[in-house]
């Protein structure tokens, strides 16, 4: 596997078909496996999806006791294996980012596992394949990096990153200008 | 302790080394100074013995986890103090019963499974329990006259029984029914493997199919044995209890490196009631920051321990830990951490500067004080007035 999970927070526009489509993926059993939130409810409409960051050396699977979460070859960390899943939810409050969910009823953890078998072909993953404003993108590392590199040299232009407070001093010149 | 443990190679070869001493005192005890051991059992018996010796091993290297170790040093601090005496005998009935006996968890994933995981597992550990009962000599039967039997346990002798009564049938065919269980559930389980799509995502075949195989083999040879001493006169029975043998050894070495290990570590469910959650879906511990309920203070204070032994620093800059918010407050630290959108940094009040020098306002912010300049001080001391 030699692509990449780009997520772009700004472009989403809460559509939630990312979800939809979670719903649908082999395997997930009619449960979507990410998520699609408001960043600050009171500040603005700006939605962001989140999903799992599939790491190296994943929290959630330290803290689990029954060594019911694994990570296969492709490095994809996978839900908990539901024969060994003691139903503790230490995964849930270990990861830092708030991925992994849990089922009550069937006592078993579930998270995104990027639809492993998909993905496991180079195919994008069922979220990456709908989302109509490219938030989420699956991609080859070599367009991440040129993506990536954009970004800073927009920083670079700035002089440094724009922060709440000041934000809109990097407003573009041609942003409010009024003429009579 | 350490004197003895530093005589072994490892705490974990100890442990193996007495777990056979125990079960070999056992069997010396239960045949009576091995006079009535059963020669027939002898490969059991060996293979027996290399399947304590795995499972212990095994249990040893699950045991050291830091995960495991704290919530199993967690339970059993518990089971200790008195005050919780019954919050632990309640978590503990009603786990043996709903999670263990009736496997409830498994029938709401699903009918077909649930009754397939409950014969496979009711049919393997009667059948473990009735074959470790006779290879071990714990339990054998003796004939005090040629009408009846006594049952021998642990060489005590207990009830008697007619030889061709139907207890005594029961009995004889304990191992044909638990076998016939087995075989069934993993009929079931093999078709769906093949069958259903959803589980072909992740199964792997050393995994979740070859275990299947590997109790087929041992029940339909072992079913195979009594066809043929019942039907087939005793057709190749000699070579028939080889071929059984063989496949139940194969069994017992797989049995605690492959999926089946996870029967003996169902037990550890009983912790999730005793030390977490008492009542299923009840939370204790607010978010630090928005408050909602989210899980206790126990369970939240044993994932610190655990993220810190394996130094995971997931500290924040406020002194929290990332385990204090909730898992939705979590996310949105993260977007607000790769937005930029952190805290407020300098005068959120601020009126709005482009560039050009158009202020505009702050779409819903108020305007800073200064911007109102002198008048805003007599407007102040006016409501001030007012007040008193």
């Amino acid at each position: 596997m030699n692509k990449i999970m780009y997520l772009e927070f700004e472009r989403c526009i809460g559509c939630r078909s990312c979800q939809a489509a979670c719903r649908e993926c082999g395997d997930h059993d009619a449960k979507e496996r990410n998520y699609v939130e408001y960043v600050d409810f009171m500040e603005s409409r700006q939605t962001y999806p989140m999903l799992c960051m599939q790491c190296k050396d994943p929290a959630c699977a330290r803290v689990c006791p029954a060594n019911a979460i694994q990570i296969t070859e492709e490095g994809v960390v996978l839900s908990a294996m539901e024969e060994k899943c003691i139903g503790c939810r230490n995964c849930t409050f270990g990861c830092p980012f708030g991925i992994p969910k849990f089922d009550f009823e069937e006592n078993k953890m579930y998270k995104c596992d990027m639809c492993y078998d998909r993905s496991k072909h180079d195919i994008a993953p069922m979220c990456a394949s709908v989302c109509p404003s490219d938030a989420i993108r699956f991609i080859d590392y070599d367009e991440m990096m040129q993506l990536r590199r954009k970004r800073t040299q927009m920083n670079l232009i700035e002089g440094k990153k724009p922060q709440e407070g000041n934000k809109w001093e990097y407003v573009p010149e041609f942003f409010g200008v009024y003429s009579d | 302790m350490s004197s003895l443990e530093r005589s072994f190679y490892s705490k974990t070869s100890m442990y193996a080394f007495f777990v056979v001493l125990i079960l070999s005192i056992s069997v010396w005890f239960s045949t009576g100074q091995f006079k009535h051991m059963d020669m027939a059992l002898l490969g059991y018996l060996l293979s027996s013995m290399i399947f304590a010796i795995g499972l212990t091993i095994r249990m040893c290297a699950w045991l050291l986890r830091p995960a495991t170790h704290k919530v199993i040093h967690r339970s059993f601090k518990n089971l200790r103090t008195r005050e919780r005496k019954n919050r632990n005998l309640k978590s503990v009935f009603i786990t043996a019963m709903e999670n263990i006996f009736l496997q409830k968890f498994i029938f709401k994933r699903g009918l077909y499974r649930g009754i397939q995981h409950w014969l496979i597992s009711w049919g393997c550990i009667g059948s473990f329990a009735i074959t470790f009962g006779l290879t071990f000599g714990w339990m054998r039967f003796d004939l005090i006259d040629p009408e009846t039997y006594q049952i021998v346990v642990f060489n005590v002798p207990t009830m008697i029984m007619p030889a061709h009564g139907l207890l005594a049938e029961i009995i004889y065919n304990g191992l044909n029914i638990t076998a016939s269980l087995v075989l069934i559930g993993v009929c079931m389980a093999i078709y769906r493997r093949i069958k259903d799509n959803d589980v072909k995502v992740t199964q792997r075949f050393e995994f979740d199919i070859l275990p299947l195989y590997i109790l087929l083999a041992v029940t339909v040879t072992g079913l195979f044995l009594t066809v043929s001493y019942v039907l087939l006169e005793g057709f190749m029975h000699h070579y028939l209890t080889l071929i059984h043998q063989v496949t139940v050894v194969i069994l017992l070495i797989y049995f605690p490196f492959g999926k089946l290990f996870h029967l003996p570590i169902r037990p550890l469910t009983t912790a999730v009631p005793m030390n977490y959650q008492e009542k299923v879906q009840i939370d204790t511990r607010p978010c630090h920051s928005c408050g909602a309920m989210y899980s206790n203070d126990d369970q939240i204070s044993d994932v610190k321990g655990i993220l810190e032994i394996q130094a995971f620093d997931l500290q924040l800059e406020d002194g929290t830990f990332l385990a204090d918010y909730c898992p939705a407050c979590r996310r949105r630290i993260r977007v607000m951490k790769q937005l930029n959108l952190g805290g407020p940094q300098g005068n959120p009040f601020q009126p709005i500067e482009t560039r050009n020098g158009i202020q505009m306002s702050g779409f819903g912010k108020k305007r800073s004080e200064d911007f109102y300049e002198g008048s805003n001080e007599s407007e102040q001391t006016t409501v001030h007035g007012g007040d008193q």
